[in-house]
């Protein structure tokens, strides 16, 4: 077995591969090349990879490889209704459900199942139609629906600036879930939806558990999102930030990488550097051997990715970076590559 | 037959083929037999806005798109537009 990852970026999808030590990666790619790629996974259940490709010319779509990347197909159906008056502007997050299902989030604020292996995806009736849409508001980088999390027969979304969302019945209808998550962006500072989550986790290991990095904060749910703690300050030098990471062996470990502010979409104190809480958020500190101390970085939404064996995240300026997890020496396993949009982490 | 012409970028998810060869009177007959279709079309059935189409040399967005009718000797050229960095 090695670890791969499958790294998206502006130009196209790049393959890293190691044995477990993870100190040395062979690169393979770009595949698909000219498609920026928003995210790419291998999925654990039969080893297909996918990936969420938008072209500004040709579309949004979803590639997919039963042969790791040497051969392609693409999704035949993949759209909105006529009658909701809305278009498809971008895929952004593909992610396995607990049948043979896959899910599908995508801009403008919307999901999609697919039966098929990803060959044709269906809309989902409940998010399309929910009924707080029209108090939604694009951020950024768009409407993107770019967490999807299916854990213990339960499945949680995040949509900028939508805010997060659970589903008790297997999609058919959605919670929102933004109870004392702030929106200082917005009229009303905690509205029932409209708030601008970056990325929400689920810990794999206890279910109930849930992080979130937020415009406005980084937060933790221990009751599945109906209560929030707000968690920055306390050793981190930003509440902002998009990249966010979990270690499955210990729900008590999260790690983010904050960037100035709003205004500032780079590293803080002119370093990259990666911030580690090993106390439920309590406290957190800064976890940098090996990276560069002189660096204004971005780490996007999609760009930061963990496993048993350690974490792995990509720079929009072309670096990928892995350490094992409790603050290990970074390695920098690919540089030079295009804008990095997503990491994830696979056995293969 | 008119003949149809693909960018780089499509003759790639077309297995790698450019040129194709269709029974078509029309250009908008032409495009939806292609099996790059639905990259060229939304999912309302609209050609999408950076997709830029030309018959025989003449760009036909500023003509009849895509009821241009066309002959068995017309060529049809797609044309990605240029732009992104």
């Amino acid at each position: 077995m090695a670890t791969l990852l499958p790294v998206g970026t502006k130009k196209g999808l790049f393959l890293l591969r190691s044995d477990d030590d993870r100190k040395a990666w062979e690169l393979e790619g770009p595949l698909l090349p000219g498609w920026p790629v928003y995210h790419a996974i291998v999925d654990p259940r039969d080893g297909v990879l996918y990936a969420a490709t938008n072209s500004f010319i040709y579309g949004a779509t979803v590639h997919r490889s039963s042969d790791l990347g040497q051969n392609w197909e693409r999704a035949e159906e993949l759209g909105l209704p006529e009658e909701s008056g809305l278009k498809l502007n971008a895929t952004w997050h593909v992610e396995p459900g607990t049948g043979s299902e896959l899910w599908l989030g995508g801009d403008p604020g919307v999901l999609f199942r697919s039966d098929d292996g990803g060959v044709t995806w269906n809309v989902n009736r409940g998010l399309l139609e929910h009924p707080t849409r029209e108090n939604w508001q694009p951020g950024a980088g768009g409407m993107c629906c770019h967490s999807i999390q299916v854990v213990d027969g339960t499945i949680y979304i995040a949509i900028s600036a939508a805010g997060a969302f659970r589903s008790e019945d297997g999609g058919d209808s959605w919670t929102p879930i933004n109870k004392d998550v702030a929106a200082d962006f917005h009229p009303e500072k905690y509205p029932e939806v409209g708030q601008c989550v970056h990325k929400l986790l689920a810990h794999p290991a206890r279910p109930d558990r849930l992080w979130q990095q937020n415009h406005c904060g980084v937060y933790r749910s221990d009751d599945r999102g109906d209560n929030w703690e707000r968690l920055d300050g306390n050793g981190l030098p930003s509440d902002f930030g998009f990249a966010l990471a979990l270690d499955p062996g210990d729900p008590d470990v999260a790690y983010v990488i904050p960037e100035v502010s709003g205004e500032q979409h780079f590293t803080p104190d002119g370093r990259l550097g990666v911030y580690r809480t090993g106390d439920g958020g309590a406290s957190w500190e800064l976890t940098s051997n090996g990276l560069p101390g002189r660096a204004w970085a971005a780490v996007l939404r999609e760009g930061f990715a963990y496993d048993e064996g350690g974490l792995y995240f990509g720079t929009q300026s072309g670096s990928v970076w892995s350490a094992p997890h409790g603050g290990g020496e970074w390695i920098e396993a690919a540089g030079n590559l295009p804008p990095i949009l997503s990491v994830e982490a696979a056995r293969v | 037959m008119a003949v149809v012409l693909l960018p780089g970028a499509l003759a790639a998810e077309a297995g790698g083929q450019k040129r194709f060869e269709v029974e078509a009177t029309t250009v908008g007959e032409a495009l939806r037999q292609l099996s790059v279709a639905n990259l060229l079309f939304d999912e309302v059935g609209e050609l999408r806005r950076l997709v830029n189409v030309f018959v025989d040399g003449v760009d036909v967005r500023g003509g009849r798109l895509l009821d241009e009718p066309l002959t068995g000797q017309s060529e049809v050229r797609i044309v990605g537009a240029i732009a992104g960095g």
